[in-house]
């Protein structure tokens, strides 16, 4: 289990509702950075990710290391959790 | 599932069409999955507003939607996994489905992948995918709040989304290849409402997208008419020139198409391969409707329930 998971969203973001379902689906709690409640922290996505886009998943492993999942990427989110 | 283990029921994608299907095969006790590689809810999920599908008076959001219909196909026992199918081998009376996710194996086979976005194929298209070029307005409209953007197309969705981003745009720039919009003219009038934050540029070529290596910063076009190189500042490109029909994936199986992909079937569904059908958006001659993709999703269920039992063993 990761030591934190973060996910920057859109209220209408259909993506970001699978990345979350998916971690529910797997028990895993995350914080979710909602865009439209904070668009401040917009730069932060493209700081953390090189993309303006979201989803964006941060994921902080128990060694402090990040691994950063750009959209609904099963194949990259499923070894970032693990 | 294994061969001598299938599904009753696999249907790739899992929009309206395949959600409706699976509501209607699982409530038969049709043991059925569903395989998605993208959104649950398929385009309509990342649609801003759907305001023709019956039973919302109000209209309802394309991602509601969505959850609802899947919310219904799990309380009845919807399987869904994530994965690409890569191949479809319907030869035999057991179907093999090769996905990302492994192979996998059902006596039928529904095909209701529907259409995703055409590209524009220029110049800083796919550099810039995800940094300024976007394809999903309700995803990442927001992220442009008091931004200069631009809009590619001029069909109902084009002007959809359009209107949506002008919630958070400064202004927008519409690029409008032909001399008229092909919108719907119930769009066109609410395009009315907004036409302070919106310039239509009809006859409009879009060339390229040029950015500062990490973003977007300018969409190079031509004015058809005059042969005039014009520059749009902007910060994001939303592009919606178009669907194409998501059967790539069909290629070696046999499964009959069209010229522009769509899948072929006969009045009750079926493509040309027995126990393989085809519903919704994907299928040649589909309105593009939610309401019929439902629809069709009912009747294909119904039809691979009775093809079911005419080859039960």
């Amino acid at each position: 289990m990761p030591k934190h998971i973060a996910i920057y969203t859109t209220n209408t973001c259909s993506y970001c509702v699978m990345v979350k379902r998916w971690l529910q689906s797997k028990n895993m709690i995350y914080e979710e950075i909602n865009l439209d409640v904070t668009p401040e922290r917009r730069q932060e996505v493209l700081e953390m990710s090189g993309a303006m886009t979201v989803p964006v998943t941060i994921v902080t492993k128990n060694d402090d290391s990040k691994e950063v999942v750009v959209g609904w990427n099963l194949a990259k989110l499923v070894p970032a959790v693990a | 599932m294994t061969p001598d283990k299938p599904y009753d029921v696999l249907v790739i994608g899992a929009g309206p069409a395949a959600l409706s299907a699976a509501i209607y095969t699982t409530r038969e006790d049709l043991s059925t999955v569903l395989v998605e590689k993208g959104v649950v809810g398929g385009l309509a999920a990342i649609t801003d507003r759907i305001d023709n599908y019956p039973g919302f008076p109000e209209g309802v959001t394309g991602m509601e939607l969505a959850e609802d219909l899947w919310k219904q196909a799990e309380r009845f026992g919807t399987k869904i996994e994530y994965g690409e199918v890569t191949a479809v081998d319907g030869k035999d009376k057991v179907k093999k489905i090769s996905t990302t996710a492994g192979e996998m194996y059902s006596k039928a086979v529904l095909i209701a992948t529907g259409t995703d976005w055409k590209k524009l194929g220029i110049p800083g298209e796919d550099k810039y995918y995800g940094r300024g070029v976007h394809y999903c307005a309700t995803c990442d409209g927001p992220l442009y709040r008091d931004k200069k953007l631009v809009v590619v197309g001029g069909g109902n969705s084009a002007i959809q989304e359009s209107i949506f981003l002008t919630k958070f745009a400064s202004h927008i720039d519409l690029l409008v290849r032909g001399d008229s919009l092909r919108a719907s003219e119930i769009l066109q009038h609410e395009l009315e409402e907004v036409k302070d934050k919106i310039t239509i540029h009809f006859n409009t070529a879009t060339d390229e997208i040029l950015g500062d290596e990490k973003l977007v910063n300018k969409v190079i076009g031509t004015d058809k008419k005059t042969g005039e190189k014009q520059e749009f500042a902007c910060e994001g490109v939303f592009v919606f020139i178009g669907l194409k029909p998501t059967t790539d994936f069909l290629a070696s199986s046999g499964v009959e198409r069209n010229e522009f992909g769509f899948v072929k079937t006969d009045g009750d569904l079926r493509t040309n391969i027995d126990g393989i059908f085809a519903a919704g958006d994907v299928r040649d001659g589909a309105t593009m409707q939610i309401a019929s993709a439902t629809g069709e999703g009912a009747t294909a269920a119904l039809k691979i329930r009775e093809y079911l039992h005419h080859n039960r063993a």
